[in-house]
């Protein structure tokens, strides 16, 4: 299977528009990088060059925006699966916990625009607000609580690591082997259910009867929400009833186990400690 | 219908890229929970895996113009949830009784024909820690507490 290669020009301006986006980001990226204090070199050329530099990227943008309709979204998948790659690699190889959680937040942007570029319009903006806005946040609060200076000596060493990245790999090799012996002609798997769902033509489904949803349609947010109280809206008490307990649970955790805690000590205190 | 007609939401392509990058970070994320001995890092790794099958799950939903696989991220969205909410207790429990947040000092829980993993070598740290800010002591200086001095005997 050739990964990404099938990203072909949508039409034959492309290439020119890519390009010149290109340009854009990198004098843009360029122009902040002398414009920005650094230590060292204060001098006033950078800061014209920067200038000057940050002018041209702002021009071509302007040009290029007129295009960018055109751009196909091979180019964006391609740029937000890399970021989405390469920090979740940075997460698990980082030595500080505190990095590797920033990491992952950078990861979960990668992730979110994955999610945008495949039409799930609510689940991006979704795992960005859950995720990054929540999940991670908690993280890092715990990591400060319990990390207030230092690098343990547990983070610079790793369980089998060779072992491991050869488990990893070998996965990895697995999936892609799978993944690109799929093909369009082979409806074994996938025909039967979905011709299933779309002839039955489920009265609470926003979908009409016969035809496959359009993932990319305006109210795309709307009709997901529809099929989350329609058909599944069992499964979405269930969640809430979850969500619920483990609210309850992890606060019974917590004062047991405080005063499990305090019984522990004082009994130890009791027991004649120096 | 002819199934070209069906099969018409997504091409191809798109599956596999999504479905690519749904197993490289399952498999990242799978290697960071073998090898990492820090809890939280841990955790992250496990999270990681959840992306990579929600990408993977957002891709058929493309493919297949059905809402299936995002209604299923949706849940996994919300279990994970619950998940960080609970374990982070556990964690935090942990690190209160241990005051480290290594999960070799829980290995005293393992089976009892396997052996005690030691750490034979240590690498040293190889560039210096970044010196943090710190706040400026203001104020009056609080009462010493005897108890959260209890507390802070552990870390």
């Amino acid at each position: 299977m050739s990964l990404f290669a099938q990203a072909e020009p949508a039409t034959s301006g492309w290439l020119s528009t890519g390009l010149l986006l290109a340009i854009a980001v990198t004098s843009l990226a360029g122009s902040l990088w002398l414009l920005l204090p650094k230590a060292g070199r204060d001098g006033r050329w950078p800061r014209r060059l920067g200038t000057l530099l940050g002018v041209a990227a702002l021009g071509l943008f302007i040009v290029t925006g007129q295009r960018l309709g055109n751009l196909g979204e091979d180019a964006v998948f391609l740029i937000v699966s890399l970021v989405a790659v390469i920090s979740a690699a940075a997460t698990i190889t980082c030595r500080s916990p505190v990095y590797a959680a920033i990491w992952f937040a950078l990861c979960l942007a990668g992730v979110s625009g994955v999610l945008l570029v495949l039409g799930a319009q609510f689940l991006g903006v979704a795992t960005i607000v859950v995720y990054a806005g929540a999940i991670l946040v908690m993280f890092l609060f715990v990591l400060m609580l319990a990390q207030p200076s230092g690098l343990a000596a547990s983070d610079r060493v790793t369980n089998e690591p060779l072992l491991s990245a050869v488990a990893g790999a070998v996965l990895l090799g697995l999936l892609s082997l799978s993944i690109g012996r799929l093909s369009a002609e082979d409806p074994a798997c996938c025909r039967p259910p979905s011709k299933a769902a779309a002839l039955a033509g489920e009265p609470t489904s926003p979908a009409p009867a016969g035809e496959t949803v359009d993932l990319l349609a305006a109210d795309q947010v709307a009709r997901l929400g529809g099929e989350l109280f329609g058909r599944h809206l069992v499964a979405v008490e269930a969640v809430g009833v979850l969500l619920l307990v483990a609210l309850i649970g992890a606060i019974a955790v917590v004062s047991h186990g405080l005063e499990g805690d305090q019984a522990e000590r004082s009994s130890l205190q009791e027991g004649g400690r120096p | 219908m002819t199934p070209t007609a069906l099969f018409a939401a997504a091409p191809l392509p798109l599956l596999q890229n999504g479905l690519m990058v749904g197993a490289i970070l399952f498999s990242l994320g799978l290697v960071g929970i073998l090898t990492r001995r820090n809890l939280i890092v841990m955790f992250l790794s496990a999270e990681l895996m959840l992306q990579g099958i929600s990408v993977s799950l957002v891709a058929w939903s493309r493919y297949h113009g059905d809402f299936g696989g995002q209604v299923l991220v949706v849940f996994v969205l919300s279990v994970a949830a619950c998940e960080a909410a609970v374990a982070l207790v556990f964690v935090l429990q942990a690190f209160t009784r241990t005051g480290r947040l290594d999960s070799a000092a829980w290995q005293s829980l393992r089976e009892a024909s396997l052996a005690r993993s030691v750490d034979h070598e240590i690498p040293a740290i190889d560039a210096p820690l970044p010196i943090f800010p710190r706040l400026t002591p203001a104020g009056v200086s609080p009462e010493p507490d005897a108890d959260a001095a209890l507390q802070r005997e552990h870390v």
